[in-house]
């Protein structure tokens, strides 16, 4: 059997971009880290394996916890984490959420074409910076009260379909419509909606961003026409989550549990993982304070979208209608949901080449799906895709670096026995931000980007460019080779920057 | 300097020490405010925190997140930390002042939170360490 060593870890060869991390100790489950032994590589060089370790001693995870490929450290989960604990008998953990509750990613579609952008770029990137909410302090589209935070939190983008902030379709193209019915705006403290209400509609800062890309790429004429792309077409995409809110709610959610269940704690190796047992009132509470910043986050998103589509309306002098500015869909990749699975299926499929029957002790169990950075990846015919692509599969939306593409995926085939219908959310960080500000300067990556590749790049923060250079991040067409390979999430599309601003 | 801040794949660390425990606490705030910003200014009103919480660790994260929840609502960023720290039954209190500097003066970045992840308040021969990573 091939194994790989990585710091006094032994992982085994399941096959092929399959690694395993066998039950020991105190072990619930083995661990599986999805990856060629490049990505590997990369992801053994932190503590990522350790953390992906210590999620398997979580009450109720079920088959494995599971690294994607462009895993790396977090904070008690690792990031490209997914683990799916048993929603009766197991736990729910806001450390395995993520403090960005529903960080994600949209991407809307339009008819223009690059050529039609061209000589426009400088305009579209200081209107765009102008106009959407970015950084510390930068304020919201929408300033609030706390009755409008709580109508949003419990309607989600039903909320900005009232305001005229969207429209039918927008919703259709959502997860679950943009709104997550079990959310309950009480559950909510005071201090997250204090924090929530001067950031609706803000991008914030780090990692996040607002690009406007151009199609390079379509590998599935047949699924690319499904999702409307083609190429050299212009998209817009968006990535943010629930800001201060989100924040928020995960920190008081850790305190209260850290309060309430110390027991449970106690048996854990990272006070970061404190859970809740399922049935538990803190479970419950938090997941409908969860499902209410998940609709703070889509609200949030929406919003920037609507401002985007003035933004273009304003400098092509044209109707965002005329310019069929759509969004393609919206996923979120911090986030926990109730899903039913079937269970065994991962471990047997694994098995086949034994001769076992791989179905044979296989049961439906509804799961608490713990997703952080890590996106769901349902295939086509699964009924929670929305209609509108259930023929061929959820969108999934890859964003790279500044200076690399982005991917359009769609759920694949093997994702349910796999991976519990996920696949990765991005390129992956490599570079701590101390490095990387020592290694590069903000004036600098901008003047690149813009001469090398015609890359608009405008931000609040010198600072932040540097921290976020394309140098900083995983290789991007690795982690989507890899996934389209173990048939988790297919290659549809590629896309490359053409204006991009930030925090 | 009585903190620095420390490599980590996604997001920041500070590691602080300080002869006293109230002065670790004002060095891992002011490895926050560093965190947050290279340039600080001068400008700013006084801040007055307080905050409870059952052992020292809690205090610790208490203490952060409620410094990041002023500068999400009061809009500045808590700089130039001082802090009275008392055990009480039960557990500990902190008494803080600091000096908010209005976020449109300077040109900070946002961190999103404290986290417990690897985190430590030690007491040891010297004085006090504590070591904390923040989600950014």
């Amino acid at each position: 059997m091939t194994t790989y060593d990585a710091n006094g870890v032994t992982l085994e060869q399941v096959r092929e971009y399959v690694w395993e991390i066998p039950q020991d100790g105190e072990m619930r489950v083995p661990a599986r880290v999805l990856a060629s032994e490049s990505l590997l590589d990369e992801i053994s060089d932190d503590k990522t394996l350790e953390q992906l370790r210590n999620t398997t001693h979580l009450p109720g995870i079920t088959d494995y916890a599971i690294c994607m490929p462009d895993g790396h450290q977090g904070y008690g989960f690792p990031v490209g984490g997914v683990g799916a604990m048993d929603a009766e008998n197991g736990c729910i953990s806001p450390g395995a959420v993520g403090y960005d509750i529903n960080c994600g990613v949209r991407m809307m579609t339009t008819n223009l074409t690059y050529d039609d952008v061209q000589g426009h770029e400088r305009e579209l990137v200081d209107s765009l910076f102008a106009n959407v909410p970015s950084g510390l302090g930068g304020g919201g589209i929408v300033e609030a009260g706390i009755d409008t935070i709580d109508e949003i939190l419990a309607r989600g983008v039903d909320w900005a379909l009232e305001h005229d902030y969207a429209v039918e379709d927008d919703l259709r193209h959502c997860e679950d419509e943009g709104v997550r019915e079990e959310a309950d705006p009480a559950a909510v403290s005071q201090k997250a909606k204090d924090r929530g209400k001067n950031q609706i509609g803000s991008l914030g800062s780090g990692n996040h961003f607002l690009e406007v890309q151009r199609v390079t790429d379509v590998f599935d004429d047949e699924v690319g026409a499904a999702f409307g792309l083609t190429e050299d077409q212009i998209v817009v995409l968006i990535h943010c989550g629930s800001r201060g809110l989100g924040h928020q709610t995960c920190n008081d959610y850790l305190r209260k549990i850290e309060q309430h269940h110390q027991g449970l704690l106690n048996q854990l190796p990272d006070k970061e993982l404190a859970a809740a047992p399922a049935g538990s009132q803190l479970a419950e509470e938090y997941y409908a304070a969860m499902n209410a910043a998940i609709n703070f986050a889509w609200v949030n998103r929406q919003l920037i979208m609507h401002r985007s589509r003035e933004v273009f309306e304003r400098v092509f002098d044209r109707s965002w209608q005329d310019m069929e500015m759509e969004l393609l869909y919206d996923v979120a990749h911090n986030i926990a949901k109730k899903e039913t699975h079937t269970i065994g299926a991962a471990a047997h499929s694994a098995d086949v080449a034994s001769g076992a029957d791989p179905r044979a002790d296989e049961t439906e169990r509804e799961l608490y799906v713990h997703r952080k950075g890590a996106t769901r990846a349902f295939p086509a015919g699964h009924p929670e895709v929305p209609a509108a692509y259930r023929d061929v599969g959820q969108p999934v939306i890859i964003p790279g670096s500044m200076g690399a593409g982005s991917y359009v995926l769609r759920g694949g085939e093997a994702s349910m026995d796999l991976t519990f219908g996920s696949t990765a959310h991005g390129a992956g960080r490599l570079m701590s931000r101390t490095q990387a500000k020592d290694e590069y300067w903000g004036g600098d990556v901008q003047e690149e980007l813009e001469a090398d590749h015609q890359i608009y790049v405008k931000a609040q923060s010198g600072a932040t460019v540097a921290e976020e250079a394309p140098g900083v991040y995983k290789d991007v067409d690795e982690v989507v080779r890899v996934s389209d390979a173990l048939g988790i999430g297919d290659k549809v599309a590629r896309t490359f920057p053409v204006c991009n601003i930030k925090g | 300097m009585p903190y620095e801040l420390r490599p980590h794949t996604a997001d920041v660390a500070v590691a602080a020490t300080g002869r006293t425990l109230s002065a670790v606490f004002e060095a891992t705030a002011d490895g926050l405010a560093a965190a947050s910003c290279d340039e600080l200014v001068d400008s700013g009103e006084q801040l007055d925190i307080t905050v409870s919480a059952e052992s020292l660790e809690a205090l610790l994260f208490e203490y952060l997140d409620e410094l990041i929840y002023v500068r999400d609502v009061e809009l500045v960023l808590p700089v130039d930390h001082e802090v009275s720290i008392a055990e009480r039954a039960g557990g500990w209190e902190l008494e803080g002042r600091a000096r908010g500097i209005p976020l449109d003066e300077i040109d900070a970045r946002e961190v999103k939170a404290v986290t417990y992840a690897d985190m430590r308040i030690e007491e040891t021969a010297a004085g006090w360490e504590a070591y904390v990573v923040f989600d950014v």
